[in-house]
């Protein structure tokens, strides 16, 4: 079953447990939302235990004053045919300061596995802060990994094309990070749910522009 | 002089510390279609970012009036919202961003900018298929990305189906004819077309006399580095076509 988990100011911190053994055929679908206003540390440990067991983690955060928010994930592929999926997707502006550590690894004997993570993120302002640091540590030889990670900027050419049709400047910027980050809520199988909570989203993108 | 569109006097403009335009004058009235023509690197793409305001783009000396407002001083969206619309010669690619989503925030911004309420989605939409229709695009396209993994064809239909929605009162159409082939062509001239009336004006730019088979000018104009060194009717295309733009002098 998914879980969604909300970390939003004014609204008691929910309890998100910190490790996770998931054993064969057994999936742990998660997204995670941290809305602006708050800092958090979010220590992920996920470990692959049986064949065919799964991880499906996405997490989206809005940081727009002086949030400082810390996220590491250590996945563990400990046996073959098991897969993990992770995107996690942000925007940093004010002064906060967004850390992610992804660390996968896998064991010697996890052949045929499929290992997918991706972090990026979007700067808003000088002062705030990303530090991405992917990590793959693969010790078996029949395996499909990749990661990526980057740190940008919004685009100038899409705002212009945008102001050039009428639409202001906020609210272009509003379209391009609502669009950037929308990939991250793909785990949210319930459309009511992913689109309500995409409003919301888009209410806090607002609330720091 | 009620019938004055746009005047530019003594337009100069720069990108990068490059001058591009050097003292361009061009005066459009109410039902006119003006042709810019030009070679490689006069300046005909910088003239149309200039009047978009495209934020690169710094004007150093002269004026821009549009329908009496001193156009200079707004922004881009400001611009649109005053009838003002470009064709880009390069559709830029948004993903993530519906058609629907990006027409409706464009159409409900100027709404909005003019003290009226967001247009009823009801509304919308009917409005969103019948210009549809009108570029024969189909029903799917309202939920593709915008420009994302459009043909050349398409993405130029996409430009005169906004303009469409938009109604423009002064339309610049940026080497619209760049990357059509023929059957593309007729329906992008065919719209330009039929969306001009006695109230409006175009300024179609362009290398070609191609377009201009289908989208009969008024008057024509040849830039060449950064100045227009001729203006005349259409039978300055013809002489371009025979002859080249080395053949045109001031």
């Amino acid at each position: 079953m998914h879980k969604l988990y909300v970390i939003k100011p004014g609204a008691a911190m929910p309890e998100i447990p910190s490790r996770f053994a998931i054993e064969a055929g057994e999936s742990l679908d998660m997204t995670i939302v941290v809305m602006p206003g708050v800092s958090c540390e979010l220590p992920l440990a996920v470990e692959l235990l049986g064949e065919g067991a799964q991880a499906n983690l996405y997490g989206v955060y809005v940081c727009g004053t002086e949030e400082k928010v810390n996220i590491s994930v250590n996945l563990s592929h400990k046996v073959g045919h098991c897969n993990s999926n992770q995107i996690f997707k942000g925007i940093a502006g004010g002064k906060s300061h967004v850390s992610f550590d992804g660390r996968i690894v896998v064991a010697p004997d996890a052949q045929k596995t499929e290992a997918y993570q991706s972090n990026h993120n979007i700067l808003l302002s000088d002062d705030a802060r990303v530090d991405t640091r992917p990590q793959l540590e693969i010790y078996a030889d029949d395996v499909k990994c990749s990661h990526g990670a980057t740190v940008g900027r919004l685009n100038e050419d899409e705002q212009f094309y945008m102001r050039s049709r009428g639409i202001t400047l906020k609210e272009a910027r509003t379209l391009q990070m609502i669009s950037f980050v929308h990939p991250a809520l793909q785990g949210i199988e319930d459309e009511d749910l992913r689109e309500s909570l995409a409003s919301e989203i888009e209410d806090a993108i607002r609330s720091i522009l | 002089m009620n019938d004055i569109l746009l005047e530019i006097r003594n337009l100069h403009a720069r990108v990068e510390e490059k001058e591009i335009l050097k003292g361009v004058d061009l005066t459009i009235r109410k039902g006119e279609i003006h042709a810019v023509m030009g070679p490689n690197g006069a300046g005909k793409s910088t003239l149309s970012a200039v009047l978009a305001g495209k934020p690169q783009f710094v004007v150093t000396e002269g004026s821009i009036t549009f329908m009496g407002q001193d156009l200079l001083a707004m922004t881009p969206e400001q611009r649109a919202w005053a009838g003002i619309f470009l064709s880009f010669q390069y559709p830029v690619e948004i993903p993530g961003v519906s058609i629907t989503n990006f027409m409706k925030t464009a159409v409900n911004c100027r709404r909005e900018a003019q003290g009226l309420e967001p247009m009823k989605a009801g509304d919308f939409l009917k409005l969103m298929k019948e210009k549809m229709a009108f570029v024969q695009m189909k029903s799917e396209f309202s939920k593709r990305e915008v420009n994302v993994g459009f043909s050349g064809g398409e993405k130029k239909r996409n430009e005169i189906f906004q303009m469409a929605m938009l109604d423009p009162t002064l339309s610049i159409l940026d080497e619209t004819d760049s990357g059509l082939d023929v059957d593309a062509l007729r329906i992008v001239a065919s719209g330009v077309n039929s969306l001009h009336t006695p109230e409006k004006a175009a300024i179609v730019i362009t290398h070609y006399q191609r377009l201009l088979d289908y989208i009969v000018p008024d008057v024509v104009h040849v830039l060449k580095d950064g100045r227009i060194v001729k203006t005349a009717g259409k039978e300055l295309v013809d002489q371009i076509e025979e002859r080249g733009y080395d053949s045109i002098t001031e």
